[in-house]
């Protein structure tokens, strides 16, 4: 699990320094391992989860459209869930007709997440959905991990971090409705829903050098006080502390001038409960803006609630959890508007991160993060109430990963391991042919993307 | 050695002088004789030339060395042990050139000027020096610092095991409890039935073990849960606010062992929890649920042990708070005086105690609210927190700060920074600070309160490696420190602690020099019942052994450590140390071998440990019996010898190769004390089995053995039994003991106590029966009390 990952890399890090000998006890934390200049433009993604299906009817553009341009040539507005990201229309891409088709073991819910980004199907345990047979964790990697190893198993691709797992109010409780990535086969990974922790996990050893340089020189006045009171034969060994703690000074101002990059504030204080939900989604965009800036990971998700997720958008006049919602009928029309607006919201978000993601210029000056960067939208049902997996909605913001976009597109109900196929390519692992259960692999990664 | 040879010299001027004056010229010398010292017409000490002639051209001036002798002349051997010494083996290159007399006179010259402890003693006067926390003191430290704020350690009396409350349903509504009873260890097969078919449903119980684990060692220990049902373990953290050490809650596939890796303190009760689910979990739903088997076990894998059981002497049912443990690693410790001291600083070492620092602020401002009892929204959190700032402050450095340590350390850290980021750079200023890191040398305080706390300080540095608890630190405030009496019962308190417990055990198991030592190999085709879980048994028992002699009575008798005829045994071992238990069994008290069996001397753990992979090394057990456990010093061989191959000589025992090979006049200087203590031990083989009659290679045991003490005649004896008895009469054994624990507790020479501390402590010891307890406490009495004064002022005007 991420925590016991990050608690062993804590370890390894402490490790190496005691044993290394290094008189500091940071690692080099500059932008990037990578050597900036040996490859070509930086790829980068960002898959970001919004739970319990979406409002089939304010999401999908008219039907019987096999493709619909929706560049600014042909101004057909978009669907009503979809207008925050009429500024970036250019640059978005929906994809209808990609289902997830894994059965299997768990529940609707527990399949929607557990194999939406792994194509595989969830081992048999214990964990009882409201339906069918009880189920496990998946049976294989997920597909931004998948190409995390690739990208971390080359000198010019590789990163700090290879990735970050965000959140957004996940519930404290390790379930199949709860993880979305997965290391490999049993091997959840949590994501960081505390701004504050992944802001530590991030900059911690910046935040140390500060803090570790600012009482330095009292630790020196403090050492040189108490050498005065003792016996001139105990001072020697104080005097050689003395002098170490000197040359950790310096040493600390010469990291600090290296690793010297914009960190983003964070407003202090924010505490993780429902109603701080839009500040903390606004927290989590600036960290991921800023470490993918920083060059400190490729690969990130964003994990907004839990599968069966039960957000309560007060903020919005919404006071129903999202999960009670997305079962009523589709004939409740104040439930579909309410969805409508929940899902709204998420989508407002998304151009949120797409705003700051086109804002910000890549440090090399090669245009901005957006223009390298893709946004991956998506959900673990295409309907709630149906708990249908048909019609996940895709929706792809941005740059990174070469798809011809200002388009919607639809495909005949292909299973949406072909479309996991097309992201590894499209990232240059070129050389996978199937990626989560074979079956559904045959016809290779979707064609017509690029 | 001095005053008597004073005396000698005094008699002699009386015999010469006419009779009626015999009695006034003896007052006279006696008199007349310092005098004559400081004016430096003393009459030379007639070994004095001897040495000249004889040893002075390897041994140098003064026994300072030379470049063919390059160390100096000094151990701890008396007068007798090296007159007989010079006189068998001195000159190395004709030994005959000095006969007993001129050998009695020149180790008498040479053990009262400079060759004895005391001799060296006059010339360099020991004195407290101020040190740094050794990596021992800095790990319970932080440890105890930060546990400090968050509750006691629960006491280790009562039961052992872990209450477990047993629940119908899944998870551990109180409402739903059955029972609640303590289990001695987790290992559990409930069948398809369940606990009890009569009080639970069959396939949905849920049970909680909780109390705390433990562990004989420090270091990295692997916990392994067997089930085939929903369980997570925590061990050593906060239920509410952690991820558990092992999650498996969720039941994934075909998985029914899980494990997880922490870092424990060693005899410190670290908490632990164990909740267990036979129940689906996700959706309520009993309908979809079948009976199916279910066993769980808890298990663990000590730092160079085997997989095992967590036993039951390892668990107590009470809940420990979480303790902060260290995982920086840090570089070792200075042991080349035979006991840890931090006498030396190093960039590696500053880069461990920064990452410490850092470690423990992390600890600390993730768990921030509970230790300084605020809530995050509270309004007098800042407040809160720099009180928590100041008291975490003023407990690191053993006392209340003045005004300009307090600036440095407290207040400008807080300054211009939010409340948990000043907190934070407050934690890194006051762990960085000398006051903390260092012990400062005898500098006592006048005033009365603060006298207090430097007490307060020595005691849990002498006794726990740490730092006062809530307890000390309000018996100091209170001025209840002051008499030997208060500070006595403080010690006595202390030592039965957990902390007191593991210091004691750890200085024990470092004289033994089991510390560092490997778990012993041996060579599989002579001893292929010597399996690597066997060798990890006998670490065990000679745990439970010396737990019981330290533990298990109104006393604790040093002279059972040679001498308790019985052995802690469990099936496994029975099988091969002839006993009969059944395979399974736990360990329990024997008596095997007929009462063949001298304590630790023979504990099959310690002969293992000093033999070779295929045989016995008397000279490996004599040099322990020689150095350690009698104090005698020893000098590393002239050259690395490798032992002669049994099958060179294949008519000699093992005692004859040693007496062959050790035969050269430069090996007797040390072998004439090693190899006779050992060959006493022959009977007991490379793995510690009792072969009295014949050796494995079929030669006869010849186990007579002797020894010279520094006083009085030497002792014949033969055989285990036989030494045990003279190592527990030995005063040579005794002192030493008295030193080994005074510098385990102490870490500071004995010496600088005063020139009388050692024999008086050793005095008591014997008087109060050999008592270890009490010489613990002895210790503590006096060292807590500080150096004498003239100690400290004597060098404080050195340049």
């Amino acid at each position: 699990m991420s925590d016991g990952r990050e608690r062993l890399a804590r370890r390894e890090l402490l490790g190496r320094l005691g044993v290394g000998g290094a008189v500091l006890p940071f690692l080099g934390n500059l932008p990037s391992l990578a050597h900036a200049a040996a490859a070509g433009p930086k790829q980068r993604l960002v898959i970001v989860f919004s739970p319990d299906g979406t409002v089939r009817k304010n999401f999908w553009p008219a039907a019987g459209s096999f493709t619909a341009l929706w560049d600014s040539a042909s101004p057909a507005a978009l669907p009503p869930i979809l207008a925050p990201l009429e500024p970036f229309r250019d640059r978005l891409l929906t994809l209808k007709g990609v289902c997830n088709k894994i059965r299997g073991d768990g529940d609707g819910h527990m399949r929607g997440i557990g194999c939406l980004l792994t194509g595989v199907e969830l081992f048999p345990g214990n964990i009882q959905g409201g339906s069918d047979t009880p189920a496990g964790w998946s049976s294989g990697p997920s597909i931004d991990q998948q190409i995390r190893a690739h990208l971390q198993a080359r000198p010019d691709t590789a990163t700090r971090f290879g990735s970050l797992e965000f959140g957004v109010l996940v519930p404290e409780r390790a379930d199949t409705w709860t993880r979305m990535i997965y290391a490999g086969p049993n091997r959840p990974v949590a994501p960081i829903d505390d701004p504050y922790r992944m802001f530590a996990r991030l900059y911690g050893q910046a935040r140390d050098r500060e803090a570790l340089s600012s009482v330095l020189d009292d630790v020196v006045d403090d050492l040189r006080a108490v050498a005065a009171a003792v016996p001139a034969a105990d001072r020697r060994i104080l005097e050689e502390h003395a002098a170490l703690v000197r040359g950790l000074e310096t040493e600390l101002a010469a990291q600090r001038a290296a690793a010297a990059h914009p960190v983003p504030v964070l407003e202090p204080g924010i505490l993780e409960d429902n109603d701080r939900m839009p500040q903390i989604s606004r927290m989590q965009i600036e960290l991921v803006v800023a470490a993918l800036a920083a060059d400190f990971t490729r690969v990130a998700s964003l994990q907004y609630t839990n599968s069966v997720g039960q957000a309560r958008m007060k903020w919005l006049g919404v006071d129903e959890g999202q999960h009670d919602l997305s079962h009523e009928p589709n004939g409740n029309e104040a439930a579909q508007e309410k969805l409508t607006k929940i899902n709204t919201w998420y989508a407002g978000e998304i151009a949120h991160l797409a705003r700051r993601l086109a804002e910000t210029p890549e440090p090399d000056g090669s245009g901005s993060l957006l223009d390298h960067t893709t946004i991956l939208w998506t959900n673990e049902l295409g309907e709630g109430n149906s708990h249908t997996r048909n019609d996940i909605p895709w929706v792809l913001v941005g740059g990174g990963l070469g798809f011809t976009t200002g388009r919607a597109l639809e495909f005949p109900g292909v299973p949406h391991n072909r479309f996991l196929l097309s992201l590894a390519h499209a990232f240059g692992v070129t050389g996978l042919e199937r990626f989560g259960n074979p079956d559904f692999c045959a016809d290779g990664p979707l064609t017509g993307l690029a | 050695m001095v005053a008597a040879w004073a005396e000698r010299v005094a008699d002699q001027s009386a015999a010469g002088a006419p009779r009626g004056l015999a009695g006034r010229a003896c007052l006279a010398a006696a008199f007349v004789l310092p005098v004559a010292v400081a004016a430096g017409a003393e009459p030379e000490h007639p070994g004095a030339a001897v040495y000249r002639t004889h040893c002075q051209r390897c041994h140098g001036v003064d026994g300072t060395g030379t470049a063919q002798v390059p160390r100096a002349l000094v151990g701890e051997q008396s007068v007798a042990q090296l007159a007989r010494l010079v006189d068998e083996t001195m000159p190395e290159d004709d030994p005959d050139a000095v006969g007993p007399e001129a050998a009695r006179d020149v180790a008498e010259y040479v053990h009262g000027a400079f060759y004895s402890p005391l001799a060296r003693a006059r010339t360099r006067p020991p004195r407290v020096e101020i040190v740094r926390l050794t990596v021992r003191q800095h790990r319970h430290a932080v440890a105890d610092l930060v546990g400090g704020f968050a509750g006691e350690l629960p006491g280790l009396d009562g039961e052992r095991g872990l209450e477990g409350s047993y629940h119908k349903g899944r998870s551990f509504d109180r409402a739903q409890r059955v029972f609640e009873r303590i289990d001695p260890l987790v290992r559990f097969d409930f069948g398809t039935e369940g606990p009890d078919p009569e009080s639970f449903e069959p396939g949905r119980f849920a049970i909680r073990w909780a109390g705390s684990v433990i562990p004989p060692d420090t270091g990295l220990h692997e916990f392994v849960v067997r089930t085939e049902h929903a369980v997570r373990l925590y061990v050593n953290q906060r239920g509410d606010a952690e991820r558990p050490l092992i999650d498996a809650w969720v039941k994934s596939g075909d998985d029914t062992e899980y494990r997880g890796t922490t870092m424990l303190l060693g005899g410190r009760p670290h908490g632990l929890v164990l909740e267990f689910s036979k129940a689906n979990q996700g959706v309520d739903n009993p309908a979809k649920e079948r009976p199916t088997r279910a066993t769980i076990e808890l298990l663990w894998r000590r730092p160079g042990g085997t997989l095992e059981t967590v036993p039951q002497r390892c668990l107590i049912p009470r809940e420990a708070p979480p303790t902060l443990v260290l995982a920086t690693p840090f570089p070792p410790d200075d042991r080349s005086t035979g006991s840890v001291r931090g006498t030396d600083v190093s960039p590696e070492w500053l880069a461990a105690v920064t990452a410490a620092a850092i470690e423990t602020a992390d600890h600390v401002g993730a768990d921030v609210d509970r230790l300084a009892r605020t809530r995050r929204q509270a309004d007098e959190r800042p407040r809160k927190l720099r009180e928590f700032a100041l008291a975490f402050a003023e407990r690191a450095c053993g006392g209340p700060l003045d005004d300009q340590a307090r600036q440095r350390l407290v207040e400008r850290p807080l300054e211009g920074v939010d409340a948990d980021a000043g907190l934070r750079r407050s934690l890194l200023a006051v762990l960085s600070s000398p006051r903390f890191l260092f012990r400062l040398g005898g500098d006592e305080a006048a005033e009365p309160r603060a006298a207090g706390q430097a007490v307060a300080g020595r005691l849990a540095l002498g006794l726990w490696d740490s730092l006062p608890d809530r307890e000390l630190r309000e018996a100091a405030a209170r001025g209840q420190l002051v008499t030997p009496e208060q500070v006595r019962r403080q010690a006595e308190r202390m030592l039965g602690d957990s902390r007191g417990r593991a210091k004691l055990r750890d200085t024990l198991v470092a004289w033994l020099r089991l510390d560092q030592a490997e778990v012993p190999e041996k060579d599989p085709a002579r001893f292929p019942e010597f399996t690597v879980e066997v060798a990890a048994d006998l670490r065990t028992s000679l745990e439970i052994q010396l737990d019981d002699i330290l533990w298990g009575g109104p006393t604790a008798d040093f002279r059972r450590l040679f001498t308790d005829d019985r052995l802690p045994l469990n099936g496994r071992l029975a099988l091969l140390y002839g006993i009969d238990l059944p395979p399974g069994a736990d360990f329990r008290r024997t008596r095997p071998d007929d009462g063949h069996r001298a304590g630790l001397l023979t504990h099959p753990y310690l002969m293992s440990q000093l033999a070779y992979r295929g045989g016995t090394s008397p000279i490996h057990r004599g040099v322990f019996l020689v150095r350690s456990v009698l104090g005698n010093v020893l000098r590393p061989p002239p050259e690395a010898i490798a032992p002669l191959a049994p099958d060179l000589h294949p008519g000699l025992s093992t005692r004859q190769r040693v007496e062959l090979q050790t035969s050269p006049a430069t090996c007797r200087t040390c072998h004439a004390a090693i190899n006779p203590l050992g060959f006493s031990l022959e009977a007991y083989d490379a793995i510690g089995r009792y072969r009295p009659t014949v050796t494995p290679d079929g030669v006869p045991v010849d186990d007579n053995g002797a020894y010279q003490p520094r006083h009085g005649p030497a002792v014949a004896f033969r055989g285990a039994r036989e030494l045990g008895g003279m190592v527990a009469a030995s005063d040579d054994a005794a002192e030493t003991f008295v030193r080994v624990m005074f510098h385990g507790l102490v870490q500071q020479p004995l010496a600088a106590f005063g020139p009388d501390l050692a024999a008086e402590l050793g005095r008591s010891f014997r008087e109060q029966g050999y008592d270890i307890r009490r010489l613990a406490v002895d210790i503590m009495v006096v060292a807590a009390a500080g150096p004498p004064a003239t100690a400290a002022v004597s060098s404080a005007g050195a340049p």
